[in-house]
């Protein structure tokens, strides 16, 4: 293989950066240090740490984080049908702390809003200026009726955070027999990962494919309507995978009973409105919400369960100098049904608006126009990925969805009237450039 | 209604509107996929920092036209307007190029060598090094991306623009491919 040379690489890489970065070093030399603290080490925290740096060196930004080592949850469900080594998707800290960042591997206990600190559970407290709120999300164990937070992490694994729950379910899927049934229980949206349960079971199809499990079955039960890249992911189960009457995928919606509203883990049985289903693998994705900390803060304005943040900034509607990216906040053109996806790219993208607005804050410059992108790869076999994109920008203060520069992988090719099928190369190379994606954006956001 | 949305598009589309967005703010939308500085560490995703502006820039209008096929970047360039192309052509093809060397077997350099000395040459030099608008840098560009693209220039059913790339791509031996490809990615300079 083409081993490279690593040290070399990041040298040059850092030259590259440093070298054409627009950084303002000292800008504020008289001034003390903008205070900035970070609360979650994910995709969102990481990249908004890292670009506050990057932008202004002058800042003092510390980041709390409970884990010493993150696990992407993108392309995780290749870890579960055994096809990607969990490695692959983990990375730890130092690369932020290279870069100046205080990373304090902690639990944030308390934020008090206004005397601007943040209480951890070893007894520590730090001062911000601006808070940026990345926790991800929590689940809501009490909407599924007999599921427990201790029943995931043993019989009944969400797996909808990258780490031990993931192996846990490779593990199960390995031992399911012949002829077993895999259930994936998807929550009512919007959830973390839309595409994520349709990937999930494209996934665990291939595995029972190539490992003598034909007869086995995967059951999606949902308790939406439809979902995203519905007509990517029927085609290609339809294909790969045989699907619906007699295929090895089924999908049952909403309307047709399909919302689990209890499970009995004795019998692994999960129950519908007015079915029952038994599976030899139950995969219940609880309901989830904003992460606790941003919950507790009052901050969840949305449903209950989003926080709402302003369009230019994301600083919360709720809270001065609080921002709040990722997982944990809503946003994008809810009218049109075109709500921000709940992405590791998006929180990303989120992370940058937030760094650049935060610079230009504490410089006293005006604050630069935003911009949000979205890229979500589905990888669904070897050689059959496809993707979504998303493009928002910021107009008269609102979030507006610009569909020119968002959209699905084309289904067909050719004319409505005469569909012809997409080459197989297209599919092919999103596998690819799903791994390249992912290689990126981990060091994009942690290094 | 329609009228509505169309002035909208159109203040998009207009490069009077798009003053207001920086072009580093745009360009750090591009580093999730090609990397910080346009260095791109995924094996798949090309490095694009450095490269000359009027290849990045017909590349990019060739995707937003439809005169080039994608499997995700036609998508997203058709979000920005004329005037952000040439601006982010302009911010990369800034940058410094950094190759990143890949080591290949000897044979199959060997084999690499033959296979350029044969097909690529004569427009990409024997680095790879010496770009002009119709041949970007390569040295110490991704094997497995170059790869990539050699396949997309191969393949009947994959619109590509360059009928003398599309000529030679063609006529090269599957094994020549991969094996230049890392011939170019061995490249330091």
């Amino acid at each position: 293989m083409h081993a490279i040379d690593r040290r070399g690489f990041i040298k040059a890489l850092a030259v590259a950066s440093s070298a054409s970065i627009l950084s303002i070093p000292n800008a504020h030399a008289a001034k003390p240090r903008a205070r900035v603290v970070v609360v979650g080490g994910g995709f969102g925290g990481a990249t908004a740490a890292k670009y506050l740096r990057l932008l202004d060196a002058s800042i003092d930004v510390t980041l709390i984080e409970r884990e010493a080592v993150y696990t992407s949850c993108p392309l995780s469900n290749e870890v579960i049908s055994g096809d990607r080594a969990i490695k692959t998707l983990q990375i730890g800290y130092k690369g932020l702390q290279k870069r100046g960042i205080k990373v304090v591997q902690d639990a944030v206990t308390l934020i008090d809003p206004v005397k601007k600190t943040v209480a951890t559970a070893s007894g520590n407290s730090f001062s911000y200026d601006a808070l940026v709120l990345s926790p991800g999300v929590d689940f809501n164990y009490g909407a599924v009726a007999g599921l427990t937070e201790q029943l995931a992490q043993t019989r009944l694994p969400h797996a909808w955070k990258a780490g031990p729950q993931t192996l846990l379910l490779q593990k199960q899927l390995a031992a399911m027999p012949d002829g077993g049934t895999f259930i994936i229980a998807v929550p009512p949206g919007p959830f973390r990962c839309p595409p994520g349960p349709y990937e999930r079971a494209a996934q665990v199809a291939l595995h029972c494919k190539h490992h003598g499990k034909k007869k086995a079955k995967v059951l999606i039960l949902d308790a939406n309507d439809s979902f995203s890249k519905k007509a990517l992911f029927e085609q290609a189960w339809k294909e790969l995978y045989g699907y619906g009457e007699g295929g090895m995928i089924e999908w049952v919606s909403g309307s047709n009973d399909g919302k689990v509203e209890r499970v009995d883990p004795e019998s692994m049985t999960c129950y519908t409105g007015f079915g029952e289903h038994k599976g030899d693998v139950v995969n219940i994705i609880p309901p989830h919400h904003a992460g606790k900390i941003a919950k507790d803060l009052g901050l969840a304005s949305f449903k209950d369960r989003w926080c709402e943040v302003k369009p230019d900034s994301m600083e919360s509607i709720k809270a001065k100098d609080i921002y709040v990216i990722g997982d944990a906040c809503i946003g994008g053109e809810l009218a049109s049904n075109n709500a921000f996806p709940k992405s590791a790219h998006m929180a990303m993208s989120q992370a940058k608006v937030v760094a650049a607005n935060l610079v230009a804050k504490f410089n006293a410059l005006p604050a630069p126009q935003a911009i949000y992108t979205n890229t979500c790869y589905s990888v669904v076999a070897h050689d059959w990925g496809f993707s979504v994109v998303h493009l928002y920008r910021v107009r008269d203060g609102q979030w507006v969805y610009i569909k020119e520069g968002s959209g699905i992988s084309p289904v067909t090719f050719g004319t409505k009237e005469k569909p012809e099928p997409v080459p197989r190369i297209y599919r092919r190379l999103e596998v690819e450039y799903a791994d390249g994606w992912l290689r990126n954006v981990m060091a994009d956001a942690f290094t | 209604m329609r009228k509505v949305a169309l002035v909208v598009a159109l203040f998009w589309l207009s490069g009077a509107a798009m003053a207001a967005i920086e072009i580093d703010v745009l360009a750090r939308t591009c580093n999730n996929c090609h990397g910080v500085s346009g260095v791109s560490v995924g094996t798949s995703m090309p490095s694009i920092g450095g490269l000359p502006r009027e290849y990045l820039k017909n590349v990019m209008k060739q995707w937003k036209y439809d005169e080039r096929g994608a499997a995700t970047m036609n998508r997203i360039v058709k979000g920005f307007s004329d005037d952000e192309i040439d601006a982010l052509a302009v911010y990369f093809s800034k940058k410094r190029w950094v190759p990143v060397p890949q080591s290949v077997s000897a044979s199959l350099l060997a084999k690499g060598k033959d296979a350029i000395s044969e097909n690529c040459e004569d427009c990409h030099g024997l680095t790879g090094s010496d770009p002009d608008e119709d041949a970007p840098k390569i040295n110490g560009q991704w094997a497995k991306y170059m790869q990539l693209e050699l396949e997309k220039y191969r393949d009947e059913g994959f619109k590509m623009p360059h009928r003398k790339m599309k000529k030679t791509a063609r006529k090269m031996k599957q094994a020549d491919v991969p094996a230049a490809a890392h011939y170019y990615g061995a490249q330091s300079k």
